[in-house]
């Protein structure tokens, strides 16, 4: 008999939070072959990823997944046997008395945000006594051996190296969102908040001698290209063109697209943690746009990373990338750096792929959590 | 009730109904995880140790305790004697010690307060401020005056801390043991 997972996840902001967590539940079913229920409290976000989806429905299957609204008023349902809070969300009380009546306790898992700061792996997997009898277990993504990992599918590199070893493939893929690629172009994607170090960087860009081509899925940086291109209400399809930079906005697209996206870019700019992991996976240079938390606490989560990302590269490779994602994230002009970067290409593309290939050989998120949950069987 | 992050070292936590020792509390905030506290919990009934995380607003049932003031007597391997002031003796090995250790000197004339449970003792909690005497540490390289310039320094019990950058060997410090943190330079205690 199938072991049944329940995934919780409360729709804070953005896409990230129903990200992972359908990107998680997806892979428990198609390559561990659990029976998973995902609850979300907000099904119009979740629909945004998953369009086939019906906003309105109770319970669906979709993926092989039993999606559930999360409702406020809760009503009883079995718990399963591994029980995930997704990034610390409060499971319902009734559902939590549940757990205790049942005769087989569940494996109960705090799956946390992803963080390269060294205390990770010092509480990684660590129990929480509960004052009602269970333990709930901390479990933290990260990039590292001692974590939890990250989310990954199994054939995930198989399919990107086809991907991108097939020009056919990225171009047939690159007309089906409706992008020409220009011929010499730099393709970049966009994918970031707000930022005021944005117009530095189109400045740099269109002064550029190469010509670069700009791709922006439809998002919260809409507003600050508008006004460095001094236009209004760009929408999907819209292209513009200043000096050697040329902009299209893309529609919001779904998560394998949008690893295709990744994947024929050479560059890619991406935000929060999601994207930010299938950037990695893309093997190929990236910049971060950390989301941002009061008293700059991110900074800190930010430079953990790049301590560890930047491992392998020159002094002059890590100095160019350093600066690079500092400035993008303090609102800093870009400008100097970026020329740093670019003068560094060949040697941030070789480390993409190697720290690509490294994460790799790493257990991924999913396996680790299926394999924790056998541990403590 | 108190929160997690309000539970310190050497006070205790019925969890499920069992008296749970704080032997260690470290908290961590950063990004967007939310703020957890990282124990190290000893079961007084059981003895065994765990260690453990918390969110730091998750409500724990902290137990009242008894206290005796008391002051450090002498090492007897595996145990460290303590004394009250009607020459009771009570010994503690360095695991009930944890929080502490790094400040435990011979000689020490701390009035520190020896913490029970059900007439047992578990712990010992030193004052807030505590004096002790560098017996190491290398001379000031910058010639910085302002006390914010910090260099390592060792405690004649091998601890190291971070203290000012004017400070010398044999100069007596004041530390906050709450935070492990130098405060200031101090007088010899007499």
């Amino acid at each position: 008999m199938k072991a049944t997972w329940d995934i919780f996840c409360s729709v804070v902001d953005n896409y990230g939070d129903i990200g992972v967590t359908w990107r998680l539940a997806r892979q428990l079913v198609a390559e561990h072959g659990l029976a998973v229920r995902l609850w979300v409290d907000d099904l119009g976000a979740f629909v945004r990823l998953c369009p086939q989806a019906d906003a309105q429905a109770l319970r669906q299957i979709q993926q092989g997944v039993e999606v559930c609204l999360w409702r406020a008023d809760w009503q009883a349902v079995e718990p399963a046997d591994v029980v995930i809070e997704a990034f610390a969300c409060e499971l319902p009380v009734s559902y939590i008395a549940a757990m205790v009546q049942r005769a087989q306790k569940p494996l109960w898992l705090n799956l946390e945000y992803l963080s390269a700061e060294e205390w990770v792996e010092g509480c990684h997997g660590l129990p929480s006594l509960q004052s009602n009898g269970l333990s709930k277990f901390f479990f933290f993504p990260g990039f590292t051996a001692g974590s939890g990992g990250l989310l990954r599918e199994r054939e995930l590199l198989q399919q990107r190296r086809a991907f991108q070893a097939d020009s056919g493939a990225r171009d047939e893929f690159l007309s089906s969102i409706g992008v020409t690629p220009l011929p010499g172009a730099r393709l970049i994607s966009l994918f970031a908040y707000e930022n005021a170090a944005l117009a530095s960087w189109l400045d740099v860009l269109a002064a550029d001698a190469q010509a670069s081509q700009l791709l922006v899925p439809e998002g919260r940086i809409l507003a600050d290209l508008q006004v460095w291109l001094g236009c209004t209400a760009m929408r999907a399809g819209d292209v513009q063109q200043r000096g050697q930079l040329h902009i299209q906005v893309l529609p919001f697209i779904q998560q394998d697209q949008y690893d295709r996206l990744l994947w024929s870019c050479d560059f890619n700019a991406v935000r929060g943690e999601d994207s930010f992991v299938r950037a990695q996976w893309a093997g190929r240079p990236l910049l971060w746009h950390i989301y941002q938390q009061a008293d700059n606490a991110h900074l800190e989560k930010l430079d953990a990373f790049l301590a560890l990302y930047k491992e392998g590269l020159s002094v002059d490779g890590q100095r160019a990338l350093v600066e690079l994602w500092h400035a993008w994230n303090t609102g800093q002009s870009v400008k100097e750096s970026w020329n740093q970067l670019l003068q560094r290409w060949p040697e941030q593309q070789a480390h993409a792929e190697q720290w690509c290939l490294q994460r790799a050989s790493q257990a991924d998120l999913a396996e680790a959590l299926v394999q924790f949950y056998l541990n403590w069987l | 009730m108190k929160t997690a992050q309000e539970m310190k070292p050497n006070s205790v936590a019925l969890i499920d109904g069992q008296p749970w020792l704080i032997q260690k509390a470290e908290f961590t905030k950063s990004g967007r995880n939310s703020a957890i506290v990282k124990m190290k919990l000893k079961n007084l009934l059981s003895g065994s140790s765990t260690e453990t995380v918390y969110k730091a607003d998750d409500k724990m049932e902290p137990v009242i305790l008894d206290r005796v003031d008391v002051t450090y007597s002498y090492y007897s391997e595996p145990n460290f004697v303590f004394m009250d002031q009607e020459f009771n003796q009570y010994e503690l090995n360095k695991d009930d010690l944890e929080s502490v250790m790094p400040y435990i000197v011979d000689g020490m004339t701390d009035v520190c307060e020896a913490v029970f449970f059900e007439g047992k003792v578990v712990s010992v909690d030193l004052p807030t401020t505590i004096v002790r005497q560098i017996t190491y540490t290398e001379g000031s390289a910058r010639g910085d005056t302002s006390g914010k310039v910090m260099k390592p320094a060792k405690l004649s019990n091998g601890t190291e801390i971070k203290v000012a950058d004017f400070c010398n060997i044999d100069d007596w410090i004041e530390i906050d043991t709450r935070t492990g943190e130098y405060k200031s330079r101090a007088k010899a205690p007499v």
